[in-house]
């Protein structure tokens, strides 16, 4: 247990700001980032239901682009790549957009797959009704399709709280990087590793709970449904 | 820019990312193996609702799942006296083995409960039920979420590189060190996405096809 | 019953996994003690083992380098590592060689997966709290890698600019004492491996590329050109787990005598290291 010495622990507690400070960007970026593959999300998940064949075909090229790269060579293009063209990007918003534009592509998906389960004849009769496609979507489907995407949606921005930790890999000063770079310092990496696993476990338990809470209750309204009919 | 193109494009590198490949390919089989193996059994324990194992299960589920991967590749590399490539392949297993017991279990949960009573008023045992009632149903149900799971494991390989071990992404980055024009970044880069993309359409479409080809399970 | 069925198959499954884990420390029973001398009882326990593991840089030309196309290890760092095997075995192929980076080398330590770390690891004070040391065996410089049309000349042309380090190198920490010494400010990114800082200079995210002279011969090309200011010498030494106090002691005479013999001068020399 030499790994875990107290004065390994002590060091960690003279030192909270480092971690505290890492924990203020993991929560910027992760925010910002969520911000992004909110909107990212809905617009290509209004794309891919669309009847325009253009936008079905856009949204088709940006999620199958996305999701059939990993993160981290995306991170790294943004990185290391672009500024070859003259586009610098911060680090900071390097993550942002890396992480947003990651997560957007799977946000897309739950939209669509949330449009999808309302029933077509829904958008038809609204469109009859005079409404157009984006004011259909308004105010008919995506206020009904919400409830089913909620719970998908939690599980993704708690996926995109643990990947921010890829920001350690382009000194990004995130609570990982931090982590890290403390650790590799000075070489007490059991206390701090530990501490950083708590305080990620602090941040995503309690929204996983939180989804599984909308999914029995989406569940349970689900199965009252049949029984009625 | 043909010239840097001509001095990237050599055997030597072209072995060199190769060789990289093999490693990504190594860690993604054994973490979808071993994870398919262990977070179906975890994914039955919970729910079976047994008082213990249930509970053992959703311990173990919700530590997992709460992590961010690259932690568990770097405490395993450093808590463990295992070559680094497998300290990453155990991280990467056991993470991916607590989503995919969500996903079984969902799964389960999906086929209706009043096929439990059904069943067992024919005279089938629990594991019966299991094995010939729900679980063909289920699976169908899990083929979805389980490829898109799995196509997450061979992008997320690519952590693993943080420990140092060269897999494609590293391999990748090795040569960057070496070379310094644009060109030859974009192409480095091109390269690697490429690769990538194919490896991860290749196993979509091997999920469709095992999804069309389960569908006579529900009939 | 059949939940008892479930929950042994996960029980077996854990089991391997540990078993896997903990594999690689079990002792390989005492054999039969032939060597002439008597040799301490933790070094007698690697020659039972029949291999030393000793982690080498892979990536720092002259110290610790591995040639792709040949498959090989070379360096000084190397032979230090082949004559500790002679002492020990009498036969210096008797290593393991394992690749390790300034992040990887203290854990590899510390699991066991190696005995010695023989990687341009610079002696701190930090440090030996953790790892036992040997008396330096060579004195390194930090220096300094630009891009040639950056303009920048000389240490205090880095005023406010970015300089890209690695993690776990005592760099950050020796130039953060310069500066201030100077009156000049400086900012840190820090990257895990030497590749990506290089990628991270010629991108331009980094202004200057800043670990020890030795490492940074690795990544001169035509496009960039060290600073002629060097600081904050390093001394490396060859570290072993903290509690591996008599393997310590056994490096530690075997250094001083290959000093006192001009053994390790003509390692040196060998290297073009003088």
């Amino acid at each position: 247990m030499d790994r875990f010495a107290a004065f390994k622990w002590q060091a960690l507690f003279m030192d909270w700001r480092i971690f505290l400070e890492g924990l203020g960007r993991t929560a910027s970026t992760a925010g910002l980032a969520l911000l992004l593959s909110l909107a990212l999300g809905v617009l290509f998940g209004m794309l891919a239901t669309s009847p325009y064949r253009s936008g079905r075909s856009v949204n088709r090229l940006y999620v199958s682009l996305i999701q059939n790269t990993p993160l981290v060579t995306q991170i790294f293009f943004l990185f290391y790549a672009l500024p070859h063209l003259k586009i610098m990007i911060p680090t900071s918003v390097v993550g942002v957009l890396g992480l947003g534009f990651y997560h957007g592509a799977y946000m897309s998906e739950v939209v669509r797959a949330g449009i999808q389960a309302i029933h077509r004849g829904q958008l038809e009769a609204a469109l009859s009704q005079g409404f157009t496609y984006v004011q259909a979507m308004r105010y008919v489907i995506l206020p009904q399709a919400a409830e089913v995407v909620l719970p998908p949606m939690t599980n993704q921005a708690v996926a995109l709280i643990k990947n921010s930790s890829i920001l350690a890999m382009i000194s990004g000063g995130d609570l990982m990087f931090q982590a890290d770079s403390w650790s590799a310092s000075t070489g007490y990496y059991g206390p701090a590793y530990l501490t950083v696993w708590l305080i990620y476990f602090a941040l995503c338990f309690p929204l996983t709970q939180l989804a599984k809470r909308w999914e029995n209750k989406a569940a349970r309204s689900r199965s009252g449904e049949v029984k009625v009919a | 820019m043909i010239e840097e193109l001509a001095a990237l494009a050599q055997w030597h590198n072209l072995r060199f990312l190769w060789q990289g490949l093999a490693v990504t390919l190594q860690i993604s089989v054994l973490t979808i193996i071993s994870s398919f193996v262990l977070g179906t059994i975890l994914g039955i324990m919970r729910y079976s609702g047994h008082w213990l194992l249930g509970r053992l299960a959703a311990v173990y589920v919700e530590g997992f799942r709460a992590s961010p991967l690259i932690l568990l590749i770097l405490l395993f590399r450093f808590t463990t006296p295992l070559k680094p490539v497998n300290s990453g392949t155990l991280a990467m297993s056991l993470f991916t083995a607590a989503i995919v017991a969500e996903v079984v279990r969902g799964g389960l949960n999906s086929v209706d409960k009043g096929q439990w009573e059904a069943a067992r008023s024919q005279g089938f045992s629990w594991v019966q039920i299991l094995r010939y009632v729900v679980l063909p149903q289920a699976l169908r149900k899990m083929i979805p979420p389980l490829v898109g799971q799995f196509i997450t494991v061979v992008k997320d390989t690519s952590y693993v590189w943080v420990t140092g071990v060269e897999e494609l992404t590293g391999k990748g980055v090795i040569i960057l060190g070496q070379y310094g024009s644009a060109v030859q970044f974009f192409a480095i880069f091109g390269t690697i996405g490429l690769v990538y993309y194919l490896l991860c359409w290749g196993l979509q479409r091997f999920g469709l096809f095992q999804e069309r080809r389960m569908s006579w399970l529900t009939m | 019953m059949k939940r008892i069925l479930g929950f042994m198959l996960s029980m077996a499954v854990l089991m391997s996994v540990l078993a896997g884990c903990g594999g690689a420390q079990s002792k390989s029973g005492d054999s039969g003690s032939e060597g002439s001398k008597a040799l301490p009882a933790q070094v007698q326990k690697i020659k039972d083992r029949g291999v030393l593991k000793v982690g080498v840089k892979v990536d720092v030309p002259k110290f610790g380098y591995k040639d792709a196309a040949k498959n090989t290890h070379e360096g000084m760092e190397i032979d230090l590592a082949k004559r500790l095997a002679k002492e020990i075995f009498g036969d210096e192929n008797k290593i393991e060689l394992v690749g390790v980076n300034a992040k990887t080398r203290g854990p590899a330590l510390d699991n066991g997966e190696i005995d010695l770390v023989i990687a341009t690891f610079t002696i701190t004070e930090e440090r030996k709290k953790s790892w036992n040391f040997s008396d330096p065996y060579f004195v390194d410089n930090v220096g300094f890698l630009v891009k040639e049309d950056s303009g920048i000349k000389s240490w205090k042309d880095l005023n406010g600019k970015k300089i890209g380090v690695a993690q776990s190198a005592s760099t950050k920490k020796a130039l953060t004492e310069q500066a201030a010494k100077d009156g000049i400010s400086v900012e840190f990114q820090e990257f895990a491996t030497y590749p990506e800082i290089k990628a991270a200079l010629d991108a331009g995210r980094v202004d200057a590329f800043s670990v020890d002279q030795s490492i940074l011969w690795g990544y001169k090309d035509d496009k960039n050109e060290f600073l002629p200011e060097k600081f904050a010498p390093q001394e490396y030494g060859i570290a072993s787990k903290k509690d591996n106090t008599e393997l310590a002691q056994f490096v530690n005479d075997l250094l001083d005598s290959m000093e006192k013999s001009g053994d390790l001068d003509k390692l040196f020399e060998k290297w073009g290291l003088k």
